[in-house]
């Protein structure tokens, strides 16, 4: 109960997003290319257990037992979740978990995660090469006011460039 | 998020503080941050209400599927007037409400009422359909379809509440020409045994914090005395009884262990024996920590009892 309760992010995000409390989102954000659907899980291939210590329970305890374990059995994968207070909140997030596990097994680079992994690294890639191309042209702003400016401190600014690229990083 | 000025940062750390300091004192944590998720909705939590336990929440939601899966074998037989249902012992009203949450898509109309002995109960059990109305986890229609009531479930013919009976009088749904009558009873009643309130199995937190109303059952029943039953198993004597008057055609019940649920199904075999009609019913033990069928049954842990009256003998 005391220790401090710190989320994996793909577990954090999920719990944001299956906490009923955000009943409204401004933006309906629709990319261009729509992730594939999450694989449907055939309920007879699950076992849902809910985990907590031994001993009694119900109305004689109250703690926190909230976790919910899936075991998919054809593929003998394992899923745990305890995102949330909520019993039926966690079994959402661990058959998520689970949906995503199984396909990216079957499907490896074509699975959703996989997918949106690949997406989430061009992005990026996109972002640090728009931000290299950027000051790059500042510096060649810098380099031409540099030399038709001041012509005898030419050696100075050659010094001055080489140390930019190190303090823009 | 508002900016927060120095004088409310100094409010919200006195507050983190006393909240933390009720928590180190056992107070629990539902009481403190007021709520509980139950399902998919917000239940509101106050003393001197029994906290709604995450074993409910799961027997609730198995329930919603043996409703669902009755209807969907039988389509006929509950159509044409709204599905009822009974929920006794409601506390939070929690089962009632998200009974509710998790049928209403699928079922046209439906009456669920939740009857309690506690004033208290039913005050917060109201303000919990209101909450979760205004939060969007239950639609609209909850507000004319689920009701609190406060009675006593009991047959001790106490004078100061009026018995269930009596309750659903007022209710058009479950009274009609041929009587009271209801579809599903659902019932998590007081389940513990008066030593093991003491002995340590019951956490110190639920001993001292948590209503023993709605713990443990009180001593003078009718059933206690003349039938040699388990104080805390009372509940289920009685509340067995109610469901046979009223036909009810699907009966839960939460208990506190496999041990109690065999007792509870032998006491219930008893008095539907008594009345002829022990087979029309099938009973069914699963227990919280796997419900799908076969799995392993722990003995310790909550359990639930399922009672179906066969199809065959509606007719």
């Amino acid at each position: 109960m005391l220790r401090p309760l710190s989320l994996p992010p793909i577990l954090s995000s999920y719990a944001k997003t299956a906490l009923p409390l955000r009943h409204f989102t401004l933006t309906s954000f629709v990319s261009s290319k729509q992730l594939p659907p999450r694989l449907k899980i055939n309920d007879a291939d699950l076992t849902v257990s809910y985990l907590k210590g031994s001993g009694p329970g119900g109305q004689k305890i109250n703690k926190t037992n909230s976790a919910v374990q899936l075991i998919h059995k054809p593929t003998g994968l394992v899923v745990k979740s305890q995102a949330t207070r909520s019993r039926s909140q966690n079994e959402k997030i661990a058959r998520e978990l689970l949906a995503d596990r199984i396909e990216e097994l079957q499907k490896g680079d074509q699975s959703r995660v996989a997918i949106k992994a690949d997406r989430a690294r061009k992005q990026k890639a996109s972002a640090s090469k728009k931000t290299r191309r950027k000051y790059r042209e500042l510096e060649q702003n810098r380099e031409q006011e540099a030399e038709s400016g001041k012509a005898e401190d030419k050696h100075h600014s050659t010094e001055h460039k080489e140390q930019q690229p190190e303090q823009v990083q | 998020m508002a900016k927060v000025t120095p004088g409310g940062r100094l409010q919200q750390n006195k507050l983190l503080r006393s909240m933390c300091r009720a928590r180190s004192r056992g107070v629990p944590l539902q009481y403190i941050i007021g709520d509980q998720p139950f399902g998919d909705l917000q239940i509101l939590c106050r003393r001197n209400v029994l906290i709604p336990r995450a074993e409910t929440e799961s027997f609730t939601v198995h329930a919603s599927k043996l409703i669902l899966k009755r209807l969907d074998e039988h389509p006929e037989v509950t159509n044409p007037q709204p599905l009822r249902i009974l929920d006794l012992c409601s506390g939070t009203g929690a089962i009632a409400l998200l009974l509710h949450a998790l049928l209403a898509n699928k079922i046209k109309q439906m009456t669920i009422l939740g009857i309690d002995i506690s004033s208290t109960a039913v005050t917060l059990a109201s303000k919990n359909l209101e909450h979760n109305l205004h939060h969007g986890f239950l639609l609209d229609r909850a507000r004319t379809e689920v009701h609190f009531r406060q009675g006593n479930v009991l047959s001790n013919h106490d004078s100061n509440f009026p018995h269930v009976d009596k309750v659903l009088h007022e209710f058009p749904g479950f009274c009609n020409q041929s009587g009271l009558g209801c579809d599903v009873l659902i019932s998590n009643p007081p389940y513990i045994a008066p030593n093991s309130f003491w002995d340590g199995t019951t956490g110190r937190s639920v001993r001292i914090y948590e209503p023993k109303l709605a713990l443990v059952p009180s001593l003078e029943t009718d059933a206690n005395m003349e039938e040699h039953i388990r104080q805390e198993d009372v509940f289920y004597h009685d509340i067995f009884q109610s469901a046979m008057r009223l036909g009810a055609k699907l009966i839960v019940f939460e208990c506190g262990s496999y041990a109690q649920a065999c007792r509870v199904v032998g006491i219930c075999e008893d008095i539907a024996g008594a009345c002829a009609r022990r087979e029309e019913l099938a009973f069914h033990i699963v227990s919280s920590s796997g419900l799908e069928p076969g799995t392993h049954i722990s003995g310790s842990g909550p359990c639930a009892i399922i009672i179906e009256r066969s199809m065959a003998s509606e007719a």
